[in-house]
């Protein structure tokens, strides 16, 4: 225990030590806390404005624009018509879409050749009250140029109508469209707007599991290709120094981490009025979410790190080191890929299977946490089973850096050193 | 102090690759441990420091079964190896740390054994940017970092030029003086005739010799003599003395400026003489041989190979 302890501390200072990792972690954890004490000392409103309305709805373009004020024609996105059917009434289209610069054109082959120019955004000709065709040079992912000209159309359609039947439009228009008022009341979770922490949290967790854990390869690795480990294994035994890498990596990992998102969680909180509570979605965690992410993360984290660090006895080179852990890294992206598609249906059955598999749960159960509903005997089965699965893949991982740390040249594949290992049992 | 490693066997898999070793050396003396490379020298110190099991056999410390942790053991491996990214001073201390040692302690024995080998200069630069010929030094330095009662070195002047090798050499020789237990692997014979009061030679996984290397240079040289001839090459002695003295001698080797003549019959050194004096052989050379550790080593390798 007590050489556990020096290892533990050689490594340890190996971490802090590296300027690498301390530049890293401060530059983060400062980067994020000024950015987010900015509205303090900047007046940010506009943006934040702009923000806001710009993530409203689907109206949210002509309330931006409309805020900005109308502008110039010429700074305005120029569109032609041709109106073959008498439909378009110019100046409700002008009203309507103010941020666009609305001119008819001559014939359908001018206003091709104006789109083809890219003198156009676009261009709509008009072959019926309710048809028309459409020109555009190239259509991006998010056009909706379409949607826009099919809202016109459908108000000149109504206003023909009503003018030929003699009928009141905006009377009509109160009835069809009745605003209706909702009072939500969440009695459990906003899976809606949870989703988005959840998401993040879910890729910082991975990305923490694959960077420390091939670290902690590497660094096994390296104590092979360069002889330490001939000296250390006659020094102390195989378990403090596998024990000791893996709880440094762990410890650091979870200082680095727990110092950049506290100061970036803590800078929001602090400023949440400033920023209008626009970055809740990212930022604004319940503390029972970031408590379960700090336990099945770091939990996860150590049920990888020993296997990761078994991986890397088992080569002596360090471009070996992907070959051997090539498995292990597999199953992590294909878990990695699971939770993030199941967190689309968070209560379902695989989402509640992968909350109590070692492999995943390190992941799923804290996003079950963060939006679906999960019952306390669940959170505590999950977390039993996840420690029982790292003291095992502690005992497995020490075996087998036993095992291959005095084993070189070729790399030992994981089913000869299993063998070996039942063998020698 | 007095360690015995008695009948120890060890086997991977289905393989035995130590077939019963036993050999023994005391505090105060140096065992060279020697053997061609595979023979089995790094698996025996491995089972001795307690990396690997032994399948049978036991090894006695002062007729107590050894436990290496509780004893201090300074392990200076062929195949060196320390952190080449972090500091000399830095690694040292960690080192005795492990092996049991107090941090202030660790450091003070630390400076020490860098400053006896010359290299306290670069005690706060990373190893990486060290000579080898000083890494080596300070890779002698971890191992008696923690003063070991025990000292293993294998191969510890390899890659050492003639100044740095005679310092390891005073080192070498004040350890033994200090009456520490040395076990010495090297395949520099001269070395190991320097040191070592004991050998023990390992081939294929069995000792094929050991004991005190006096003895056994005395036992190989029994009966041995050498000669060499003013009037005569080598081939032209060896087919005169073929013809001439057969009942006397046979020639059992051939060194650049002599051959090895072995007693035949009861006839002795002087019967030898005799015939030599009354031959026309002009004697340039004559005298009782005795083997170097090379020729013991060879001989009883390529005997057994």
């Amino acid at each position: 225990m007590k050489k556990f302890g020096i290892v533990l501390g050689y490594e340890l200072r190996e971490y802090f030590n590296s300027k690498g990792f301390v530049i890293f972690t401060l530059l983060l954890a400062l980067g994020g806390a000024i950015l987010l004490f900015l509205p303090r000392f900047i007046d940010l409103s506009g943006f934040t404005g702009v923000q806001v309305i710009g993530g409203s709805g689907p109206d949210g373009e002509s309330d931006v624009s409309g805020g900005e004020g109308a502008g110039e024609e010429s700074e305005k996105t120029a569109y032609l018509y041709l109106d073959t059917a008498g439909v378009v009434r110019a100046e409700l289209l002008k009203q309507m879409f103010p941020m666009g610069n609305w001119q008819p054109a001559e014939s359908e082959e001018a206003l091709i050749a104006a789109v083809e120019a890219q003198e156009a955004e676009a261009g709509f000709v008009v072959l019926g009250p309710a048809e028309y065709r459409y020109y555009v040079f190239n259509k991006g992912m998010s056009d909706s140029n379409t949607a826009m000209f099919d809202q016109a159309m459908k108000q000149f359609y109504r206003m023909d109508y009503c003018e030929k039947k003699g009928l009141d439009l905006n009377e009509i228009m109160a009835v069809a469209d009745v605003p209706i008022t909702v009072e939500e009341q969440i009695l459990n979770k906003d899976s809606g707007s949870n989703y988005v922490y959840c998401y993040f949290l879910v890729i910082i967790v991975f990305m923490l599991i694959v960077l420390y854990g091939q670290m902690i390869a590497v660094a096994v690795t390296n104590e092979k290709s360069n002889r330490a480990i001939e000296v250390l294994v006659t020094s102390t035994t195989p378990n403090s120094l596998l024990f000791g890498k893996v709880i440094a990596g762990a410890i650091s990992g979870l200082l680095q981490t727990g110092i950049i998102m506290g100061a970036i969680l803590i800078s929001y909180e602090v400023n949440r009025e400033q920023w209008g509570g626009m970055l809740d979605m990212f930022l604004h965690i319940p503390l029972e979410v970031l408590i379960s992410f700090a336990a099945f993360g770091l939990g996860g984290y150590l049920f990888y790190a020993f296997l990761y660090g078994a991986m890397g006895a088992l080569v002596s080179k360090t471009e070996d080191v992907s070959k051997s852990s090539g498995g292990l890294q597999i199953v992590i992206m294909i878990v990695y890929f699971f939770s993030l598609v199941q967190l689309m249906d968070i209560d379902g059955p695989i989402t509640r299977v992968l909350s109590f598999l070692p492999i995943s749960s390190y992941s799923m159960m804290f996003a079950r946490i963060g939006m679906g509903t999960v019952a306390p005997w669940e959170i505590a089965v999950s977390f039993l089973i996840l420690v029982v699965s790292i003291i095992g893949a502690g005992i497995l991982g020490a075996k087998l850096y036993r095992m291959g740390t005095l084993r070189y040249g070729n790399p030992v594949k994981l089913s000869a050193a299993l063998k070996s290992l039942r063998r020698s049992e | 102090m007095r360690l015995e490693v008695k009948d120890i066997r060890k086997s991977f898999g289905e393989k035995e690759v130590l077939h019963g070793i036993s050999f023994q050396v005391e505090s105060g003396k140096a065992l060279g441990l020697l053997g061609r490379n595979g023979a089995g020298k790094t698996t025996t110190i491995r089972i001795l420091m307690d990396v690997f099991h032994a399948n049978s056999g036991e090894i006695l410390l002062d007729g107590e079964k050894f436990i290496p942790s509780r004893h201090g053991i300074g392990y200076l491996p062929e195949e060196r190896g320390l952190y080449p990214k972090r500091t000399v001073i830095d690694q040292m201390i960690y080192l005795a740390r492990l092996r049991g040692i107090q941090p202030s302690e660790a450091r003070a024995n630390a400076k020490k054994w860098l400053e006896r080998l010359e290299v306290a200069e670069y005690e706060k630069r990373k190893l990486e940017t060290l000579s080898k010929g000083n890494q080596q030094k300070v890779q002698l330095a971890s191992t008696l970092v923690h003063n070991p009662e025990i000292v293993i070195l294998d191969e510890p002047f390899s890659g050492l030029d003639p100044v740095n090798s005679q310092i390891l050499k005073d080192v070498v020789n004040e350890l033994i003086a200090d009456r520490r237990l040395v076990i010495f692997s090297s395949h520099q014979m001269s070395y190991v005739e320097e040191f070592c009061d004991n050998i023990a030679i390992i081939n294929q996984g069995e000792v094929v010799l050991e004991g005190e290397l006096r003895e056994i240079k005395k036992e190989y040289g029994h009966n041995r003599l050498m000669l060499a001839a003013e009037n005569m090459d080598g081939e032209s002695l060896e087919e005169k003395l073929a013809k001439d003295f057969a009942d006397l001698v046979r020639v059992c080797g051939r060194k650049k400026e002599f051959l090895i003549l072995e007693l035949t019959g009861p006839a002795g050194r002087k019967q030898v003489m005799e015939r030599l004096a009354s031959s026309d052989i002009e004697v340039e050379r004559f005298g009782s041989y005795a083997p170097s550790l090379n020729d013991i080593f060879v001989a009883k390798v390529g005997e057994e190979a």
